[in-house]
């Protein structure tokens, strides 16, 4: 099996994103890590539907001819999905933290927590 | 076919999003539940046949999303329908909002998509809507205590979703498919080693959604906080986390060559015991039945991966038996809940005298739990423990005594005199928590038809072998109740046990030990 570079880099960015999940005392941040999270994710579908010298299912290239060398779209539909539902779940956490900073006053997860058992 | 089992509760949530008098929408509501039934019971009459196969968008089999009805999937669904039912019945004399009646039927709709879907990646777009939902309806009442909660809850599952979603990333690479069915034939012929990290990734992933040992601590926080409705905690309990029982059950058809049964059987172990250790500890009622569901999904683990003759359909059938005791359990203690104005157990008293259907059904989901002779726990307790050797079944002993202790502790709040003003429940809600009740006694009494009627397997159990465990029974309720009154009553340990609560840092610290772990013991072991 061959590794591309950016499979690698995606691999490494998903964990360095969840050791910022363990350290992170606010929770913006812990969001944040998230987001990257969902990124290093997102990047790691997209390196599965690319090897070099491969052409994209377009137009201008006659890709009929030569199914061979053809890149694999479905990957990226996915990722399309992925992305969208990451956007609207990322919204709602905010919502949500908004939500909580007016009742707590706080951001912070240790303070909430002390909150919250008020 | 099958896309309608999940159009038609979207459609009617958005109907009831825009029907404007509140009585209107309840009628719907319950007209669109028995519907609903009706339809799930046809959808296993019809798997009787063989398995129902429909590729969305006449795709080939492959190409796109395929939904699949097998034997499996249509008691999952069966069990869903049934569960909303019974909750839209609750909740029908009840003050609801129209986005209360919106929330359940979306949520409804994923789960169903869940149990009927063949795709991988399907599975993550309606697991991600119903953490949301789930999300919503946690926080329902918007208090203090339950912001925190939810909170908790939606980051720790969006979380475990990007881990689903990487190993997700690696079957495709493997496989170059997201089918179920497909990708199970094509990583037969993979080479092992290729599969641990997808199988540690998404053995991960479903130990959080199951609540299995190091991963539990959000299961109390969403199913016991204040400001969730206790129909949205019997749903939860009985049904949600039955999700993740349910894809464990695919994902290992899917990894068929590595074996990672010892390994969950031990995690199942541990998880039962701990899980009725913290519930022994709790004061509050509902938390004493959350910690309680930690403990049965790990029953429900031991079964499904014990190995013994009868230990699988055991484990299948507990998961049935768990959702109407469960149900009934929590539904009656927000019943309880609502007319003493209390959480507490130790100032809740009398019930049975004041609310006497309540305390009855009470009754029947607590002997049922504790796999009392003639109830629905005993049934698959038998099977679960049955043909298999020493060391496990004096295990299952234990854990029998333990979940014993904790509902002895749970049932004092059945008898006695109170001096509080309760108000009447309504009648309808009676009505439905007495179904619930009553199928506990009755899914004990005809086991075996239920067992061949819904896994269409033929079982017997051995009149001997079920007394003796009548007569054990008896024993470890006298033992049980002699360990509550001189050991746990006021023991400091476990008011040091009821303290533990883990921040969202170490519930992420769990899960990376976790699939380090499952990581580590698939690859050596």
């Amino acid at each position: 099996m061959r590794y591309e570079l950016v499979e690698i880099f995606s691999v490494i960015m998903f964990f360095i994103s969840f050791y910022g999940l363990l350290v992170s005392k606010s929770i913006i941040k812990s969001i944040v890590f998230m987001v990257i999270m969902e990124s290093a994710v997102i990047m790691f579908f997209l390196s599965l539907g690319y090897r070099r010298g491969i052409y994209p299912p377009i137009d201008g290239y006659d890709y009929l001819q030569d199914l061979e060398r053809v890149a694999d779209p479905l990957p990226q539909a996915l990722m399309i999905t992925a992305i969208v539902i990451g956007l609207s779940v990322t919204a709602v956490k905010i919502v949500m933290l908004i939500t909580m900073f007016r009742k707590y006053g706080t951001t912070d997860w240790e303070t909430a927590r002390k909150k919250s058992l008020e | 076919m099958l896309a309608y089992y999940v159009i038609v509760p979207i459609l009617t949530a958005i109907l009831l999003y825009t029907v404007r008098i509140e009585k209107v929408a309840r009628i719907i509501a319950i007209i669109a539940q028995t519907g609903m039934f009706g339809f799930a019971v046809y959808l296993f009459a019809l798997t009787q046949d063989g398995e129902i196969i429909n590729a969305i968008g006449n795709y080939a089999n492959v190409m796109g999303i395929v939904l699949r009805a097998d034997a499996l999937s249509a008691v999952f669904v069966l069990l869903t329908a049934f569960v909303f039912l019974i909750a839209a019945f609750y909740s029908f004399n009840k003050q609801t909002s129209k986005l209360f009646w919106f929330l359940l039927f979306v949520w409804q709709a994923t789960l169903i998509g869940i149990f009927l879907t063949g795709d991988l990646f399907n599975v993550f777009v309606l697991l991600e809507i119903a953490t949301v939902t789930v999300t919503v309806l946690i926080m329902f009442d918007r208090n203090n205590r339950s912001l925190y909660d939810g909170m908790i809850y939606m980051m720790v599952n969006i979380v475990i979703m990007q881990f689903y979603l990487f190993g997700l990333g690696y079957i495709y690479k493997l496989t170059g498919v997201m089918d179920m069915y497909t990708s199970a034939a094509l990583l037969n012929e993979t080479a092992v080693e290729q599969l641990y990290l997808p199988y540690a990734l998404l053995m991960t992933f479903v130990a959080l959604k199951c609540a299995l040992i190091p991963l539990f601590s959000w299961l109390p926080k969403a199913h016991g906080t204040p400001g969730a409705p206790s129909v949205v905690s019997a749903v939860l309990s009985g049904l949600h986390i039955k999700s993740g029982v349910y894809l464990f059950l695919r994902f290992q058809a899917v990894f068929q060559q590595v074996d990672g049964s010892a390994f969950f059987l031990t995690v199942g172990t541990v998880t039962c015991i701990a899980g009725f250790l913290m519930a022994m500890s709790q004061k509050d009622i509902k938390l004493i039945l959350a910690y309680h569901t930690i403990s049965q999904v790990g029953l429900i683990m031991i079964g499904l991966n014990l190995g013994g003759p009868y230990s699988h359909i055991g484990g299948l059938y507990h998961v049935i038996n768990h959702a109407a005791f469960k149900a009934a359990l929590f539904l009656t203690a927000g019943i309880i809940e609502k007319a003493y104005g209390t959480r507490n157990v130790y100032e809740i008293k009398g019930v049975l005298k004041g609310m006497p259907v309540v305390g009855a059904v009470t009754v029947m989901a607590v002997l049922g739990i504790t796999g009392a002779p003639f109830f629905n726990g005993s049934i698959s307790k038998y099977f679960i423990g049955s043909g298999v050797g020493m060391p496990m079944s004096g295990i299952m002993m234990f854990i029998n005594l333990g979940t014993i202790i904790s509902f002895i502790k749970y049932s004092g709040i059945l008898g006695g005199k109170t001096d509080r003003g309760v108000t009447k429940p309504g009648k309808i809600q009676q009505g439905s928590v007495l179904v619930l009740g009553l199928l506990c006694l009755s899914l004990g009494l005809w086991g075996e038809w239920f067992i061949a009627l819904l896994f269409n397997n033929t079982v017997h159990v051995d009149r001997m072998g079920y007394l003796e465990k009548s007569i054990i029974f008896a024993v470890t309720v006298a033992a049980g109740y002699f360990i509550f009154k001189y050991f746990v009553k006021g023991s400091p340990l476990f008011e040091r046990i009821r303290k533990i609560d883990l921040s969202f840092k170490a519930i992420c610290a769990a899960m990376g030990i976790f699939f380090i772990t499952v990581l580590l013991s698939v690859s050596l072991l």
